[in-house]
């Protein structure tokens, strides 16, 4: 069988977190009563008319600045036509030749190498409503309440090569989209949703296969299935000798399927014409830098920055990033430059993000500041106290602020590095551990280990346990 | 040009009765023969005017301004608070 | 002569003296329609207690020696394709025979703040497609100079009610000429603001680029009073301009001297009846001799506005109708097999000949492989026919035309040939391209005694010109309503 190499491009549908719908003043929210969040515009009553959401102008324009897109600062709106019961006006005002963003990149690391996706547009149009089935039901049931909430479109060019790339593409989507406040991205409000193209060709190639659009497609590991299953079953033809079709087909994630929506013959011809009822759009540029300059540095920013400056895990630098309070806190620490980076990420994402999860509160929210995380570490570092003691006293210092130093008195944590007492305490327990110190001079070099855990247990944790170790080599010796 | 009636149709969910068919497909080409006398241009591209632009709205929700009964009063068809419809099989 | 006889201006003084009251108006008013309505059958529905309610009310505030609104208690008519919360608005059309709008215009709002009694909702042709209002669903409007021939359309019914006392002043909608037609064939003066001066929220879309709700009114004076209360910013409307509006009446002036009129040699050739011609240009003599400048121009694309009218206004037209799908409100055919055998039939059952013509063309034209060639091709045709405005109205003031080509047409004489039907919006449809203000006025009579009318172009926003052009003539020739 031949290497095949899969093309991926994806549309992401992100609905916006808006106070108001899109072109009219009802409430933008989720899982309220059927039909009771509409009015005559967002349910299409003959006379009524669209104004357009000023925020979601500007969101949109947020979302196109931190993708890098060129904003198009005159542009408009156009009607696509189709017919479908929660479509209430039998068309979508949506943006057609002239979206409000366009010709972006995202840049976001996959498996320790940096990845650049182009961004091909970004544009506004509205959410239609939703259809309930049921067995009991005399028929299907419109609910109207999700019609004319806000979306934005982003449509990626296909420079997606796997499923995980596709994977990363959108977390990196979503957190950028949580990050400036456009989207909450609800996965099971379907507040994030998108449509997959995927083609295949052989490897070296570089003409692309012909592409299939799948659709709904509602989670992250949908896409993922989706993409795989996809890129199996056009192989799976092409090795036949086959032709791939061009042709619209659903994924069934329950099934694990794909099946044929429609084939190119029966593609939907929408009529797109600009839209009469609304005039341009217009944003000045300055309106539109003074947004830009409200953007801050980019969680897909951060992490290439993490990983590459301070030498932290993908993971590790993901899991600071994806926050602002701790990649605030971070960076504060890091820029007192007392200790390694890494360090300081170990601690705020094992014993601090434990406490913030017990205590549900975000790391600004607690008394501990950059400056005592980093004096606690340097004591650790400088053998001043053991890093169970370290820890030990994170929970005062978090909830009430209390002083490293005092506590450490008071507890007497301070670690033993008197050389005598140290090297009285080895030959105690060398003594007292005839068979580790066998077994260590029959090469079992980690019996070291459990002989310093018994210098430590002896002396309570107290015990330097560089000395320690020190003395005990020498001893055995 | 020889437009097709019955694609027409079928994108504008309409159709024709049989006896009324001729008639009304002639009247159509004669009226699109009409239309189509227009001038010639180097380019049909629309340039946008930037002084064809319009106020937005602010992002203010308005609630209960309408009753859901008010709403779906002119609905054939209602059934828990929804419209109902011809059973949809995705 | 009778109280509904008399004009809005006339009324509303002898409101203020006490010669009478508005409920002794609307009381006249529909005496007229019992004795009258059976002929001319203007009306789609009437409002007859919320009429005499809103009528009271007026005369309470007359009595009360309350600072009134220059039309308040005095009846009109509303076309039937503007919303009235509670009244129901048909389109005149099977598909809304029984739909009841949940939410008031923004046009029935002004006229409610200014007490202001509607008497019912008029005939039009269905969806406002047509020029002779036979295309409505319920009934064949009749012109009340001659009930053998049409009123004109699309607001035959507003026209008509006007024309026949049956309501002191009408408001109708235009997107091609369906209030200045029908105003020309009924004589009656009609008005077609500037797109953007009087807001569409509530007007039920036909094409929405192109559509304005006006006055229609048996003098100049009222044409002027009504368009100052219906003109108004309207935050619901994204195309509403936000200009200073209301003033039209107060500022209404007979002085034309040095007043150009363009002459667009295009409006007066091949077509448009010699005796349309001839009566038109000896108006225009009489304004000349009154002071007015005479200025030939030409708009030669004008022989495209008709062609570009049926592309741009069908388009538009196939997708706002597309929501009359059985679904949420109106029609919904009796019987059908699934959700699309519902669409079709709804659909098909629901419109009329005419309309299902309209918008299979505007699916054809926007559809798949025509757009450029049809739609674009026809924007651009638009372009071509402003800028030939534009060019003209620095060499003039307002332009003056025939308003229609012929005078009223016999009842069944066009119904059957769509394309003759069309041209008879030949002089009209260039002023919705453009999006231009236009008033038609009755000029003369024609040897059959039916009325001809002089139509005034004005530039945009400009509706005080044409209407103190329109008001001198009046001065000058009478009032030939």
């Amino acid at each position: 069988m031949r290497e095949y190499e899969t093309v991926i491009g994806l549309e992401v549908h992100a609905e916006l977190n808006t106070n108001s719908k899109i072109y009219c003043s009802c409430r933008n929210a989720f899982g309220l009563e059927v039909n009771t969040q509409v009015c005559p515009v967002c349910m299409g009553f003959p006379g009524t008319l669209p104004t357009l959401n000023k925020e979601v102008v500007k969101k949109a324009i947020l979302m196109g600045k931190a993708t890098n897109c060129k904003i198009n600062s005159l542009c408009r709106q156009d009607r696509k036509n189709y017919f479908y019961p929660d479509l209430p006006k039998a068309y979508q005002i949506s943006q057609a030749d002239i979206p409000l963003c366009e010709h972006g990149y995202l840049e976001f690391m996959v498996d320790d190498k940096i990845k650049k996706v182009r961004i091909l547009r970004i544009h506004i149009e509205e959410d239609a409503g939703k259809l309930l089935h049921g067995e009991s039901f005399s028929g299907s049931l419109v609910d109207l309440n999700r019609c004319g909430v806000p979306l934005i479109e982003i449509v990626s060019e296909p420079d997606l090569r796997s499923s995980q790339e596709a994977k990363m593409y959108l977390e990196t989507i979503k957190s950028i989209l949580q990050y400036i406040n456009v989207s909450d991205c609800k996965m099971q409000e379907g507040s994030i949703r998108c449509d997959v193209n995927v083609s295949v060709m052989p490897k070296g190639s570089d003409k692309f296969g012909t592409r299939c659009e799948m659709k709904n497609v509602n989670s992250f590991s949908a896409a993922v299935r989706g993409i795989e299953y996809e890129r199996k079953r056009q192989i799976e033809i092409l090795e036949n000798g086959g032709e791939v079709l061009q042709e619209t087909r659903r994924w069934d994630d329950i099934k694990g399927v794909s099946v044929l929506m429609r084939s190119k013959e029966d593609a939907e011809d929408y009529r797109y014409f600009p839209e009469p009822d609304l005039k341009n759009i217009y944003v000045d540029e300055k309106e539109i830098e003074a947004l830009a300059s409200t953007i801050p540095e980019l969680p897909n920013k951060k992490i290439i920055r993490y990983t590459n400056d301070y030498n932290l895990s993908l993971v590790e630098a993901t899991l600071i990033a994806d926050s602002k309070e701790k990649s605030d806190f971070f960076e504060k620490a890091v820029a007192l430059n007392k200790c390694k980076p890494r360090s300081i990420s170990n601690w705020i994402l094992a014993d601090i993000s434990k406490y913030l999860n017990e205590n549900k509160c975000e790391i600004n929210e607690t008394k501990l500041t950059p400056e005592v995380l980093v004096k606690l570490i340097k004591l650790v570092d400088d053998s001043k106290i053991s890093s169970t003691a370290a820890k030990s006293l994170l929970p005062d210092v978090m909830a009430d602020g209390k002083d490293v130093d005092t506590m450490i008195k008071e507890r007497n944590l301070l670690q033993n590095s008197n050389e005598d007492e140290i090297k009285a305490l080895a030959q105690k327990v060398i003594n007292e551990n005839e068979k580790s110190v066998t077994d260590y001079k029959n090469g079992k070099t980690n019996a070291i280990g459990y002989l310093v855990g018994q210098c430590m247990k002896a002396s309570k944790g107290k015990a330097n346990p560089a000395l320690a170790k020190k003395y005990i080599l020498e001893l055995i010796k | 040009m020889n437009i097709d009636i019955k694609h027409i149709s079928k994108l504008s969910r309409l159709e024709i009765e049989e006896d009324k068919i001729e008639k009304f497909s002639n009247d159509m080409q004669e009226i699109v023969k009409m239309v189509e006398n227009l001038p010639e241009f180097d380019s049909v591209e629309e340039v946008l005017d930037k002084n064809y632009t319009m106020k937005l709205r602010e992002d203010v929700a308005v609630t209960d301004k309408f009753k859901r009964e008010e709403l779906l009063a002119n609905a054939p068809f209602v059934e828990s608070g929804c419209i109902v419809v011809p059973k949809t099989v995705e | 002569m009778r109280i509904s006889d008399k004009t809005a201006s006339e009324l509303s003084k002898m409101l203020r003296n006490k010669e009478c009251s508005s409920v002794e108006i609307c009381q006249d008013v529909f005496d007229k329609i019992s004795e009258n309505e059976d002929d001319i059958k203007a009306y789609v529905t009437l409002n007859k207690e919320n009429a005499f309610e809103t009528a009271k009310k007026a005369d309470e505030g007359f009595g009360n020696g309350e600072d009134m609104p220059v039309l308040a208690g005095i009846p009109m008519s509303v076309k039937d394709n503007i919303s009235t919360k509670g009244l129901r608005t048909t389109c005149s059309s099977k598909m809304l025979e029984n739909y009841v709008p949940p939410f008031d215009a923004t046009v029935v709002k002004n006229i409610e703040k200014n007490i202001v009694p509607v008497i019912g909702k008029t005939n039009m042709d269905e969806f406002a497609m047509g020029s002779s209002t036979e295309t409505s669903y319920f009934q064949i409007t009749k012109n009340p100079r001659n009930t053998e021939c049409v009123p004109g359309g699309s607001s035959g019914g507003a026209a008509a009610s006007v024309a026949s006392k049956e309501a002191i002043v009408a408001i109708g909608s235009d997107t091609g000429g369906s209030i200045r037609q029908p105003a020309a064939f009924c004589g009656v003066v009609g008005l077609k603001p500037t797109y953007g001066s009087v807001s569409r929220y509530g007007l039920v879309a036909f094409a929405s680029s192109l559509d304005q709700i006006g006055p229609i009114a048996r003098s100049v004076e009222d044409t002027a009073i009504l368009q100052d209360v219906i003109s108004s910013y309207d935050t619901m409307d994204a195309t509403s301009c936000d200009m200073p509006y209301g003033n039209l009446y107060r500022n209404l002036s007979e002085n034309i001297k040095g007043l150009k009129i363009g002459i667009p040699s295009e409006y007066f050739g091949e077509g448009i009846d010699d005796e349309i011609k001839t009566n038109v240009m000896n108006t225009i003599k009489i304004l000349e001799k009154n002071g007015a400048e005479i200025v030939d121009i030409s708009l030669p694309s004008t022989k495209y506005a008709i062609n570009t009218y049926y592309i741009l206004a069908s388009a538009e037209a196939s997708s706002n109708l597309s929501r009359f799908d059985g679904v949420r409100y109106g029609f919904r055919a009796p019987e059908y097999k699934d959700l699309n055998d519902m669409y079709v039939k709804t659909r098909s059952q629901g419109f009329g000949d005419e309309v299902k013509r309209r918008i299979m063309l505007g699916t054809f034209v926007l559809s798949s492989g025509f757009y450029d060639a049809y739609y674009k091709k026809a924007k651009k045709t638009q372009q071509l026919i402003i800028s030939e405005f534009n060019d003209a109205f620095k060499k003039c003031d307002i332009i003056a035309t025939p308003t229609t080509p012929t005078t009223a047409f016999k009842i069944g004489a066009n119904i059957n040939d769509p394309i003759k039907m069309y041209y008879n919006d030949v002089c009209t449809v260039p002023v919705n391209i453009a999006g231009l203000p236009a008033v038609s006025m009755p000029c003369a009579y024609s040897s059959d005694k039916l009325p001809i009318s002089i139509q005034f172009i004005g530039k945009h926003f400009d509706e005080q010109t044409i209407l103190n052009a329109a008001y001198s003539l009046e001065k000058i020739i009478g009032n030939l309503c």
